[in-house]
């Protein structure tokens, strides 16, 4: 098999080299079942990936229809038959999550019940992740979110920079945590000009990890941002007491417990020099920007002369294409597995890179039996 | 009563305090909201360690979000180590008409019927109802429809499509009786041409999605009649035809006898005062 670089190459299968793309296939498909891919997306927005993927496989979209109806009950029907093959669908997450979810778990159990081999979950942004961990007396919706699409028919999922890997322990499934990091790191090299004159920084310590997986890779420094200019409802831990705090405390027999103390967090610091350097973020998410505001704007004042944000999934809700138009950062990079169109029309500094191509990759190695270890090669124990 | 919450979701929270205010009891603190990204959210308000946890959530506006937040509260009341959590769900989505039998689901289910209510409305709002019939839209409604007429000791029609005659009874008043509606169904006209003086439509989950409002308006219904399953509040304002008939007291009823352990098919031919 020819060597396949990720660094060096524009892509890992040259488009000019159509025998190259469909080496194997016939020989693979004759011998093992075949297999579809469906998009389970009911707007045009969101199919545009799943396009994206079947042109680099060389296969249509499997013909199905999905809508909701008046009452926005969602309808999935699936055209063509599926007995025995490996099914693949592609689901992004647009604005209206529960619906995809909705849409995602009709179209399994549909396929499911119509006697496919193995459907496969293409599920580049897994939504809920933010909600993985127990705040209060809440529900930890990622597990509930797992549950379920086990029992809808699930069989194994790929997706790409969970919020936190440790998710892939909800799943009683197989779990493809493809990383987006390599596409990042490529556009560093080739779109920045003098980027061996940057520094990688983290927004908050959770996110240092990441970042300095970057950075060894980049063979560049670190820094660190600390503290924060209001509270963050990430960071939200079980707050509970235990026993309960009673009001009047009326000698209460019993352990005298300490209380928690609040935490304290100071102003917003930067650990490590940025003067006279290109900073560039680097986080998975990218949802909320008042927080990556902020941090470009201390950044500017400890002398940074030019900011850049990498982000895996551009989520970019509400008002974030105008603050971030308003605000130092120079250019916010995203990948396209959140639709973010509508966002890049209000915001020219939103630049899209297609990962298209390591998605095809994985679905052609799981319908063909093949390992995934090429896919992570490079790939830091912290990324 | 001891040791039992009610929570309301966010779809029909007048329902829930009706529900409430019948079984004298407040309704649980939770706090329900969508994060920027759309991702539902949802934080108990109180402790429901060994409770027994009804909430109220029905399937209408904005279904997929309402389905998903009733999934999310229930996860979170079981982690709360709650004793038992039952889901009211007036209205069910994603189900056809004869599809809500317990041999779809692996717990228990209490598939209430609203016609003891329809009953009791069509005896005191229509003057001569013993003159009246009972008609179906069409031949799957016949076992709803032929129930309610012998209740009623009248007599029973079906509107069949393909026949140009509507049907061959003389009559004065008519109530029309169906499971689901989504929009009017232009049989009725047919039966204002067969003859009859008055056409009710009664059903019991008011749904009007698309242009139904403007159809019931257009048509000569001289009422449509729904339970409060759905909130009607704003097509109400829109369509002086609809009138709503109160259920809560047979949910509140159901919940009571559920806490209690009592028998719950009392409720299947009698309302609760």
């Amino acid at each position: 098999m020819p060597i396949r670089r990720f660094g060096g190459h524009r892509s890992l299968v040259s488009h000019s080299q159509p025998s190259k793309l469909s080496y194997g296939y016939t020989k693979m498909n004759v011998s093992r079942s075949g297999y579809r891919v469906f998009s389970a997306n009911s707007t045009t927005a969101c199919t545009e990936l799943a396009k994206k993927i079947t042109e680099r496989l060389g296969v249509e979209l499997g013909k199905s229809v999905v809508y909701q109806e008046s009452n926005t009950e969602t309808r999935v029907d699936v055209k063509e038959s599926v007995r025995g093959q490996d099914i693949f669908i592609i689901q992004t997450i647009p604005r209206d999550v529960n619906t995809a979810i909705m849409e995602l778990l009709v179209m399994a159990y549909a396929l499911k019940t119509s006697c496919a081999k193995n459907i496969i979950g293409v599920i580049p942004y897994f939504p809920y992740s933010k909600q993985c961990k127990m705040r209060k007396r809440g529900s930890i919706v990622c597990k509930l979110l797992s549950s379920m699409l086990a029992k809808a028919g699930l069989t194994h999922i790929i997706t790409m920079d969970l919020h936190q890997k440790e998710i892939q322990g909800f799943f009683s499934f197989p779990v493809d945590n493809l990383r987006a990091s390599p596409f990042l790191i490529q556009y560093i090299q080739e779109e920045i000009p003098d980027y061996r004159n940057a520094i990688i920084v983290a927004k908050s310590p959770s996110a240092a990890k990441r970042a300095q997986s970057y950075a060894e890779r980049l063979r560049l420094g670190l820094a660190v941002m600390h503290g924060e200019a209001h509270h963050s409802e990430s960071d939200m831990a079980d707050g509970r007491h235990s026993p309960p705090l009673s009001r009047t405390t009326t000698g209460h027999t019993g352990l005298e417990l300490p209380l928690m103390m609040a935490k304290e967090k100071p102003p917003i610091t930067v650990v490590g020099d940025v003067g006279g350097r290109i900073a560039i973020i680097v986080d998975d998410i990218i949802d909320d920007v008042e927080d990556f505001v902020a941090a470009a704007d201390i950044l500017k004042e400890r002398g940074a002369y030019k900011i850049y944000i990498m982000a895996t999934h551009g989520l970019l809700s509400a008002e974030a294409p105008r603050l971030i138009e308003e605000s130092a950062i120079d250019e916010v990079v995203v990948t396209n597995t959140v639709p973010h169109e509508v966002q890049k029309l209000q915001c020219p500094k939103i630049k899209t890179v297609d990962v298209s191509m390591i998605l095809a990759e994985a679905i052609r190695r799981i319908h063909n039996g093949e390992s995934m270890a090429y896919l992570f090669r490079n790939i830091a124990v912290d990324d | 009563m001891p040791n039992i919450k009610i929570f309301s979701g966010s779809s029909h929270p007048d329902l829930s305090q009706k529900i409430a205010d019948r079984l004298g009891l407040e309704l649980g603190k939770v706090v329900t909201k969508k994060f920027s990204n759309q991702e539902t959210c949802v934080e108990i308000g109180e402790s429901v360690r060994g409770e027994d946890v009804y909430i109220v959530q029905s399937g209408c506006g904005e279904i997929n979000d309402n389905l998903m937040e009733l999934l999310i509260m229930i996860n979170a009341c079981k982690i709360a180590s709650a004793s038992r959590v039952t889901a009211v769900i007036p209205c069910f989505p994603y189900a056809r008409q004869d599809k809500k039998d317990k041999g779809f689901f692996d717990i228990p289910v209490d598939n209430l019927y609203a016609e003891p209510a329809v009953l009791k409305w069509i005896k005191e709002n229509i003057p001569e109802w013993k003159n009246c019939i009972i008609v179906s839209p069409d031949a799957g409604g016949a076992k709803r429809v032929t129930s309610i007429a012998d209740r009623l000791n009248v007599d029973f029609a079906l509107i069949h499509k393909e026949r140009k005659k509507a049907n061959e009874v003389d009559l004065d008043d008519m109530a029309d009786t169906c499971g689901t509606i989504c929009h009017a169904t232009p049989g009725h006209i047919q039966l204002i041409s067969a003859g009859a003086t008055k056409v009710y439509a009664i059903l019991t989950h008011g749904i009007f999605s698309g242009p139904a409002i403007s159809r019931i308006n257009n048509a000569c219904f001289e009422a449509v009649v729904v339970t409060n399953t759905i909130p009607q509040e704003e097509k109400m304002k829109h369509c002086p035809k609809i009138q709503v008939i109160d259920i809560s007291m047979i949910l509140a009823e159901a919940i009571r006898r559920t806490h209690n352990g009592e028998s719950v098919s009392y409720l299947f031919s009698h309302v609760p005062l």
